[in-house]
């Protein structure tokens, strides 16, 4: 009896297969991917977390499903409701099995590196949207630099205050893309020594939450001068106590993303600058890449895939949109 | 004279059917005894769920990367879903697992990346983290007399905030042997799914065979009968927390080891997903009964639910709506059947 | 004039036939008692009475005419009335919104009119006598109090039928004084009242005719003047009861001393128990019996004194400790306290001792059905099987069942708190037979009962309580029911 116990613990252990030691490779030939001489059933696939979020819908998803119309293909969108990448991975993972045409995958977070290797492992075409994920080997990336969004918002606050007075930030703590926001703002405040940062600030997500901070924030520092923020529903709440504090105006306040609500403030003028990103084109374009990697659009070899290349942009900065009050009246009807 | 004779013929029928149970109380007993026990009804239901899944889809469903990945992916919830299956029995539950399972995954690779720990210590230093915090919610639940909900909801909240304190935004590059605990394969199935295994069939074990264990159902059937029967009621609690929070403690690592990563956000809303798989599986909320496979059931329901819908391309939006009706209609025809064929 | 007439009434559970063809009428003016032991079907016959059943077939005339009840509201506005067995108040709401739930009296508004409710709750209790605050919570009454408040709420739209279903259960002798007034006075006023009770003597006292049910099966309407207790006893039983009234031979070995034991509602118990002896504690409801019976179990926290067991102090804080030490307690409230109603006669029986079916350390299921077996054999438990659920069981059988548990722990000294509560007769004549055998094997066996007759049949030695004290310590030749109330209620 113990010795089978043994012999079955020793080919267990041996018998366990160990992780590659260096999942990652750079060159250029393990991103060549088996693309499916013969398309069958095509299918794009978007996966990201927090699927049902407004901004997300009505930009990306939008344009997304606007682009599958025109091109007469079928795209689907999938992944959790809430903010959970573990279950945005068991999506993709799942989603790997059936053997889509392409897939399109919001960078949320620098641990789906993994799954994305295993995607493109498998010869699906894979596109990163909105953020980077470092060290992985997707295909072709669509985003803002988070970071020219933070230096856009501080030279603007600078421009607003004069180069002097307190200001207070906010957005979701624990991103990593929100950080280099942050850091953006922050270098270029650090060449202004007169002014003051009191704060930064977690609203996770909710314009309650961004309205409360801004409030206490407001109450301890009555002379503030300006107030940043960082996701999207740090605007509507920053606004909302400003002017509840009967401040607006007076406290400049710069912030992200231009939906219908960011907008009436802009043109009301409580908000000063909205630094937008160009979402529709992240989805847009980066479904057209996926088209032609896999139509071989522009081949540019006899066979791209036995050559090791690939034949789409790499690295897409889709660039900043800055709204304020003189180009406010466009995006209004635009809406 | 006219019904009499149409009584014959439908019972005729039926018995030709083989359903003849519905008028033969010797057969009814089996087919309650059926009903009653959740594990059976739900092992038919999964097979039926598996059948017809098979037939709608059959290039992607019936495969075994498919069904492993199913597995894979129920691995961490299932872990956890353990420990509430024991506090369910015992008539309470545990909100804060889901911040557990972050905090564990988050401190263990804090230590790793800013302090070089060795990865044994560092895990062990995460897996006691995890049972302190049991500890606490043991203590001033049982022996304080606060509310299960209200101490694990204010737990939940105070563990995330220590997880993001720990981890900032994320913490990426842990230890290769750290990820290796749950990147291997062994028969080209991913350790999670072992461990999960494992530890389902350890409890299982444990609660049906030692005493131990057996006196959360009584526990759970009568608290205050239970303490007059010489069980020390107060203190049994008190480490069934432990045994929860310490569960959640190993499924967070395990997390962080599948992930490579440890990520703050992990776990959010693993509680109420582990508690309706766990209720699935045959708990209910006053106590009493439930199987420690009818959480693996449970589980693997809501796995293979949310796999169909992916593979159907069935949007996010649906999933939630279609997870909690499943829960309503399975209580509900469970009631509903129980009351025709079981004797109360 | 008939008031009430049942005719050919059945009814069917899956797998029991409950009631069988029943016809029985109940006059005008009259005490009509039902008697049967538990299962005989009094229960379902009284819930197809208060309209929460509805018989499978047969007729219920109500003065003449034909009536089916569609439900509990339905007999209640035809002039039925139920005073429950089992209490059906609010314990969060006043004694006046439980008096007049879903009646209460209105503003022009459609509000509730919390005055007129009190005044006319204060009204109703007055009338019958019941000194009882409209005002006051449920929760905060005893046992007793409420059952007269659940008897005032069932009187307070003058129904016409009154069902009692075994009233006194909870009360106390004054309060059945009032109780035996009310129906005096209901009578007079041609009230016809159906009483179900297992107390024989009361029946004969109040009753004009007695209708017996066994096995669902009605045996025969008698009036109270032609029938005797030993007759009826047959009837419901259908064997000859033998009443057991010997005593068991005292050893003269001290088992237990209790020396100045003082809890939360009790002061200076000392009192000491020999090996083979039977001891009751006897006092009015509240005196503080269940208390000294807790604390020396460690059930509740001990203030100072000892308790000695066979010359060893012991140190006692958790029933786990109690029954370490040989000592069983065996609860008053079977269901609340004792028993695990969703789980099987076999789990039951084994609760309190885990550790005696192990084959170390797993649970051994031979063993667990063993020790399961040979308990409902000796106890005489009648069940379809020993997986069945506890819940399902009759009074008599559960209260076996509980006792099995703790006999399983094969306890010196053996607590018994309201031993016969919601006992049918037989059963009750089993269990009093079962604790005089295990008196004479060695045990010792303390009685906590408010029947007093149970009391003086059963035990030796009878210690009185009175308001957390010891007042008086009887040998049973001296003891009688006067004394003993005397020395209780003074």
């Amino acid at each position: 009896m113990r010795s089978v116990l043994f012999i079955t613990a020793f080919i267990v252990v041996f018998s366990c297969e160990l992780p590659p030691k260096h999942a990652t490779q750079q060159n250029t030939y393990s991103r060549a991917t088996d693309t499916i001489t013969q398309i069958i059933n095509e299918e794009y696939v978007m996966i990201t977390t927090a699927v049902t979020m407004p901004m997300y819908v009505n930009h990306d998803q939008a344009a997304f499903k606007k682009w599958g119309e025109k091109m007469g293909v079928k795209v689907s969108i999938l992944g959790p409701a809430e903010w959970d990448v573990p279950a945005q991975i068991n999506t993709i993972e799942e989603v790997i099995g059936t053997k889509p045409t392409g897939l399109l995958i919001n960078g949320t977070d620098p641990a789906i590196a993994q799954v994305i290797n295993k995607a493109v492992a498998a010869g699906i075409p894979t596109v990163v949207y909105d953020s980077d994920v470092p060290n992985c080997n997707r295909h072709a990336f669509l985003g803002t630099d988070w970071y020219q969004i933070g230096k856009m918002q501080g030279e603007e606050m600078v421009k607003l205050i004069n180069g002097n007075g307190k200001i207070a930030y906010m957005g979701i703590l624990g991103l990593t893309n929100m950080e280099a926001g942050f850091q953006g703002m922050l270098d270029v405040f650090k060449k202004y020594p007169n002014i003051e940062i009191v704060g930064k600030y977690d609203d996770k997500a909710n314009v309650e939450e961004a309205a409360k901070i801004t409030a206490d924030v407001l109450s301890a520092h009555p002379d503030l001068a300006g107030l940043c923020g960082f996701d999207s529903n740090s605007g509507p709440g920053m606004a909302l106590a400003v002017k509840e504090a009967g401040k607006a105006g007076r406290v400049k306040i710069t912030t992200v993303d231009w939906e219908p609500e960011h907008l009436a403030l802009v043109k009301e003028g409580t908000i000063q600058l909205l630094v937008g990103q160009k979402r529709e084109l992240f989805t847009w374009y980066g479904a057209q890449f996926l088209y032609d990697m896999v139509h071989k659009t522009n081949a540019l070899s006899n066979n791209d895939r036995q050559a090791g290349i690939t034949n789409i942009p790499q690295t897409i900065n889709t660039g900043l949109l800055r709204i304020t009050k003189e180009n406010i009246e466009q995006f209004i009807k635009h809406q | 004279m006219n019904c009499r004779w149409q009584m014959q013929r439908r019972k005729i029928f039926y018995r030709w059917l083989r359903i003849d149970f519905i008028y033969d109380p010797k057969k009814v007993s089996m087919l309650s005894k059926v009903l009653e026990e959740r594990i059976y009804s739900l092992s038919i239901l999964l097979v039926v769920v598996v059948v017809t899944a098979s037939f709608i889809f059959p290039a992607t469903f019936p495969t075994f990367e498919n069904f492993s990945q199913i597995l894979l992916n129920l691995s961490i919830d299932t872990i956890v879903a353990v420990g509430m299956m024991m506090l369910l029995i015992s008539g309470v539950f545990d909100l804060s697992v889901g911040s557990i399972v972050a905090f564990a995954g988050c401190l263990t690779a804090y230590l790793m990346h800013f302090y070089q720990l060795p990865v044994p210590i560092a895990v062990s230093i995460g897996l006691l983290a995890s049972l302190i915090i049991g500890w606490i919610n043991g203590y001033l639940i049982a022996y304080q007399g606060i509310n299960p909900m209200i101490q694990t909801l204010a737990m939940m909240g105070i563990v995330r905030g220590c997880a993001l304190l720990v981890s900032g935004s994320g913490i990426q590059n842990l230890p290769y042997w750290f990820n290796a605990i749950g990147q291997s394969k062994l028969l080209n199935i991913q350790m999670p799914v072992w461990y999960m295994l494992i530890t389902i069939a350890v409890f299982t074990f444990l609660c049906t065979k030692t005493i131990f264990f057996r006196r959360y159902y009584y526990i759970g059937g009568n608290e205050k009968a239970a303490d007059l029967s010489g069980i020390r009621v107060k203190r049994m609690k008190m480490i069934a927390f432990i045994f929860s929070a310490g569960l959640a403690g190993v499924a967070g690592i395990l997390l962080s080891s599948r992930l490579g990563a440890a990520l703050p956000t992990m776990g959010r809303g693993l509680e109420l997903r582990v508690i309706t798989a766990v209720i699935l599986g045959g708990a209910s909320l006053s106590g009493g009964i439930g199987k420690i496979p009818g959480a693996l059931l449970g589980a693997v329901f809501m796995g293979l639910i949310a796999n169909i819908m992916v593979i159907s391309r069935i949007s996010g939006y649906w999933q939630e709506i279609i997870l909690g009706l499943i829960l309503i209609i399975t209580l509900w025809a469970d009631k509903a059947l129980q009351k025709r064929y079981v004797s109360t | 004039m008939q008031q009430l007439r049942l005719e050919h009434i059945s009814k069917s559970f899956p797998g029991v036939k409950a009631l069988d063809d029943i016809t029985l009428e109940v006059k005008q003016g009259e005490v009509h008692a039902v008697c049967g032991e538990n299962g005989a079907g009094k229960s379902t016959l009284m819930n197809i009475l208060s309209g929460n059943l509805k018989p499978d077939s047969g007729t219920l005339q109500l003065n003449g005419k034909f009536i089916q009840l569609k439900n509990p509201q339905d007999a209640f506005a035809h002039g039925i009335s139920i005073v429950h067995q089992h209490l059906s108040l609010a314990d969060n709401l006043s004694v006046a919104e439980n008096i007049f739930a879903n009646q209460h009296p209105k503003t022009s508004f459609g509000l509730i009119h919390y005055a007129d409710l009190y005044q006319q709750t204060a009204q109703v209790l007055a009338d019958l006598k019941i000194s009882i605050p409209p005002t006051v919570r449920v929760a905060s009454l005893s046992q007793a109090q409420k059952q007269m408040v659940e008897i005032a709420k069932a009187l307070a739209k003058k129904p016409h039928v009154l069902i009692l279903d075994e009233p006194t259960a909870a009360l106390t002798d004054t309060e059945i004084k009032v109780l035996f007034n009310i129906l005096d006075d209901l009578k007079r006023n041609q009230v016809s009242i159906l009483y179900i009770s297992h107390r024989l003597s009361e029946i004969f006292k109040l009753a004009d005719r007695v209708s017996i049910l066994k096995d669902g099966k009605h045996q025969g309407t008698f009036t109270t003047e032609n029938l005797t207790k030993e007759q009826l006893i047959k009837y419901m039983v259908g064997r000859d009861l033998i009443e057991v009234k010997q005593n068991s031979i005292k050893q003269s070995t001290i088992l237990l001393e209790v020396k100045n034991l003082s809890g939360k509602k009790f002061k200076n118990i000392s009192f000491a128990l020999h090996r083979g002896e039977i001891i009751g504690l006897a006092g009015l409801v509240g005196a503080g019996r269940t208390e000294i019976a807790r604390v020396l179990f460690g059930a509740d926290a001990k203030l100072s004194g000892e308790i000695i067991k066979e010359k060893n102090q012991l140190h006692i804080t958790h029933p786990a400790d109690a029954i370490a030490n040989k000592i069983a307690y065996v609860s008053e409230d079977r269901k609340q306290l004792g028993l695990f109603p969703e789980m099987s006669i076999q789990e039951n029986m084994i609760a309190a001792s885990l550790r005696s079916v192990t084959r170390y350390p797993l649970i051994s299921s031979a063993k667990s059905s063993q020790h399961a077996k040979e308990l409902s054999e000796k106890l005489n438990v009648v069940a379809r099987s020993l997986q069945q659920k506890v819940g399902q069981l009759s009074g008599g059988n559960q209260q076996k069942v509980l006792l099995g548990k703790w006999l399983a722990v094969k306890p010196d000294v053996l607590i018994v708190d309201e031993p016969t509560n919601g006992v049918d007769v037989g059963a009750k004549q089993e269990i009093y037979r079962i604790l005089k055998t295990l008196a004479d094997e060695g045990m010792g066996i303390i009685v906590i009962s408010s029947e007093l007759p149970e009391l003086l049949s059963l035990c030796q030695r009878i210690l009185v309580i009175r308001k957390g004290m010891l007042v008086g310590e009887l040998p049973v030749a001296d003891a009688t029911e006067e004394n003993i109330l005397s020395l209780a209620a003074h």
